[in-house]
Order: structure tokens, then sequence, then C-alpha cells
């Protein structure tokens, strides 16, 4: 009961599935589209922080999902009047307009980023009293935090968004598939290997199933 | 259908997801107990979802929206002056902050009036402990008394009212109803009068009798028009 409650308050924070919800989005877009500026400094303030969230969760940098973020609404602000709500939410959309800028900017800089291998990273998260622990425990009391961000940046970023779109936006299939505009199939594919190479590299961190 | 490694694996986050069907769901169990890895990887993979699914949110850092607005908006005109300064005013002039500070005010005048601080004179001494104490207990058997008291005026009240509407409900019935005497018809009783019936002597009577107990009850009542009543109405 109790995890049902916070799945349901997860959910309730992300903001996909309420009726009114949406409706509110579409009445502000209106707004917005008409000139009023109050109306657009709601919308930023009701979907600042799922996307700055999305943000950090892909790049695990505070300060590139602090940029990304203004970029995403800097884009959507631009492009409000091409949003249709008949082809879905604007929450959708908005998370659709932040996928596409995500992987442009990880296209962008994947030159200049340094590439450190799962082998090199692993003594120093291993030192980082992980091992000894029940991993329930660990992620139960959030405590894995870090090491969770760790292994999801080293996902492939087509698996890396995946993941973050449905284990930690609580998005549904069929979102996800408007937002990463490949079949449903696809979709659970990657969320399926995603998860499993995750597990598999916290493995190799020294984060272990009892 | 046996179910392999390569099946478990493709269809985990199915199994996670609660999208398999009972027969699928069971074939899966049977390989994921029997075999060692597959048991491990799911084991593993649940433990890692239902750690994501508990993860917080990132609270934003609250420059963020501002920078956005600035960027989309433009940045906000300075304010000058006095604006400036009492900017921070704007907030109570909401009709929200007006209804709180409405039911605020309310609670306190009841909680004051309880306590039995006079708002025209206040003293320091009214908030010493000892006296807000006595003055609430005062005004708490104030209140219990006048409640007792109103009650009861209610009661005597009520009582005489109903008595009286009885004694009117008598002297009002219908002429209708009382029996006429029809001369030529019925022999006797042709002098004009119209005896009362039994029944509304009984009834008379009986008020009589009630009108009575009330006076003994009530002897403030009993020396004036309870008395005149019971002289006026029984014969």
């Amino acid at each position: 009961m109790a995890l049902c409650n916070f799945w349901g308050k997860l959910v309730t924070v992300a903001g996909f599935e309420a009726d009114d919800t949406l409706e509110q989005d579409a009445q502000l877009v209106q707004q917005c589209l008409q000139g009023d500026g109050s109306a657009w400094e709601e919308l930023v303030r009701r979907h600042t922080r799922r996307i700055f969230n999305i943000c950090y969760r892909f790049t695990g940098n505070g300060t590139e999902a602090e940029d990304l973020s203004q970029d995403v609404f800097l884009r959507v602000y631009k492009t409000l009047g091409s949003y249709r709500s008949a082809h879905g939410g604007f929450a959708t959309w908005m998370t659709s307009v932040t996928r596409n800028l995500l992987i442009d900017h990880y296209r962008r800089t994947k030159r200049d980023r340094i590439t450190d291998s799962l082998e090199d990273a692993m003594p120093v998260v291993e030192n980082k009293e992980s091992a000894g622990r029940r991993p329930d425990q660990q992620l139960l009391l959030g405590e894995l935090s870090s090491q969770v961000q760790t292994a999801l940046t080293k996902l492939s970023p087509e698996l890396r968004e995946a993941v973050i779109l449905r284990d930690l936006q609580q998005l549904d299939y069929n979102e996800i598939r408007q937002v990463l505009d490949v079949p449903e199939g696809t979709v659970k594919s990657r969320i399926n290997r995603g998860r499993i190479e995750m597990a598999r590299i916290l493995q190799q961190m020294g984060v272990r199933p009892s | 259908m046996t179910w392999t490694c390569e099946h478990i694996e493709a269809r985990l986050s199915d199994y996670l997801d609660g999208l398999l069907s009972p027969d699928e769901r069971h074939a899966f169990d049977m390989h994921a107990n029997s075999c060692e890895n597959c048991g491990q990887m799911v084991a593993s993979v649940s433990q890692l979802v239902g750690g994501l699914h508990s993860m917080e949110q990132i609270e934003t850092p609250p420059r963020l929206v501002y920078a956005i607005l600035n960027q989309t908006l433009g940045p906000r005109a300075a304010k000058k002056g006095w604006q400036s300064s009492f900017g921070w005013l704007r907030g109570f002039t909401s009709a929200r902050f007006a209804y709180y500070g409405v039911s605020v005010a309310a609670t306190l005048l009841i909680l004051l009036t309880a306590s039995g601080i006079s708002l025209r004179k206040p003293k320091l001494a009214d908030l010493s402990p000892a006296n807000v104490y006595r003055n609430v207990d005062r005004q708490a058997h104030l209140v219990y008394a006048r409640s007792t008291k109103f009650v009861s005026d209610l009661r005597v009240v009520y009582e005489i009212q109903s008595r009286l509407n009885k004694d009117n409900e008598l002297s009002t019935t219908p002429e209708s109803t009382v029996p006429q005497s029809t001369p030529g018809k019925a022999p006797g009783s042709t002098d004009g009068t119209r005896p009362a019936t039994p029944r509304q002597q009984n009834r008379a009577n009986g008020l009589g009798r009630e009108l009575e107990i009330l006076a003994s009850e009530l002897p403030v009542a009993s020396g004036q028009w309870c008395g005149r009543l019971l002289v006026r109405r029984i014969p």
C-alpha cells in the first residue's frame, strides 16, 4: 500500500497522468500564444523541475543541466506556436524537445568529453564504502544516488534516455514512444537492455545483490 | 514451453512491469528459480528498478527559473524609488492573505474574549498565567450558568405557552361542533343558552387541574394571571 502511495506521488510529480494538468497546460499555452507573459511564467515554474531533472540525470552535471534547461525553455518559447495539443500533452512535447537537445548536446560534446572507461572508474567508486552493505538497504535509503547516477552516465545515450524516461520520470510506454519517435517494441527493448546493462555496471562497481 | 536464459533476458522488463501472462510468468519463475545466473540477474535488476523509482527528484537551483524568464521574456525592468522598497508588500494585498488575516484576527479575538482580557482597558497583569486561568475559569462558569438559566427559562415559557394554546383551542371550538337546541323539534332547552357538552366539561376540568399544578410550580405567577385563569375557566 505504501509503495502504491509512493508510486502515485511520483506519478503525480511527473505530471503526466492528470487530465486537469493537461488541460491547465493547454490553457496556459493558449494564453502564452496570445502574449500573456504571466502564463509563460506559470508554465516555466510548472515544468522547470522536471526538465532540470531529466537534463541532470542525462548529463550527470549540475551546471550542464542548468544550461541545457535554459536552452530547452528558450527553444520551447520560440517554437510554442508549432505545438499541437491534438498530438499529445504539452509535457510530452516538451520532453521530446528536451530529448532532442540532449542528444544534440551529447553529439556535440562527444569529442571533448573525457570518456573514462568503466575499469578506470571502478576502484574510485568501490572505495566509497559501498562494499559490505546490502544493496536493498542502500537503494531504499537513497544512499546509492551517486552510484546510480554514475552507472546511468555509463549507458549509451539511447539506453540512458529510455531508462530515465521510464524509471525516473515514470512515463508510460506510449509517452516514451512519442518522445523518442520510435516503435513501442524498440522502446521496450531499450528499457530492458538499459536496465540489465545498468545492473551489470552496478554489480561491477561492487554493488551486488544479496 | 520451457524458457531459456535468452527468454529471461529478453522478457525481464515485461516481467517486472507485470506485462506477462500467467503462463509466461509461471515459465519465467520456473527458469529463474532453477538458474542461478538468471536468478541473480532478476534480483539485481529488480532492486535497481526499485531504487530508481525511489530516487527523489533533485531540487532546482532557485536562480534557474529567473534565468529562464530573463532569457525568454527579457530582463525585468528594475523598479526605482518607493516601488522597489515596498514591492515586497504586494503579497499582502492578495485575497488569500486577507482571508488568512481575518481568520487569525477572529481566532485571536475569541481567545482574548475567552481569557477575559479587556480590550478596552488592557493590563499587563491580565497576561500572567494565573490571571488567564482564573479569567478563563470564570468565563466558562458564567457561560455555563447563563446557558443553564436560559434553557430553564425557555422550558417554562414553552410550557406556559403550550398550556395557553390548549386553552385557546378550547375557547375557539367552532360553533358547529356545539349541539344546538332546535326549538320545535326537541323538547326543553329553548331558552337560548348553550350548555357545554360532557366532553367539553371534562376538558375544562382537566385544564383546570393542570393549571393548578402549574400554579403550584410557579408560585410567582400563581397569584396573578394564573389565579385569574383558574377563576375564569373553572366553573
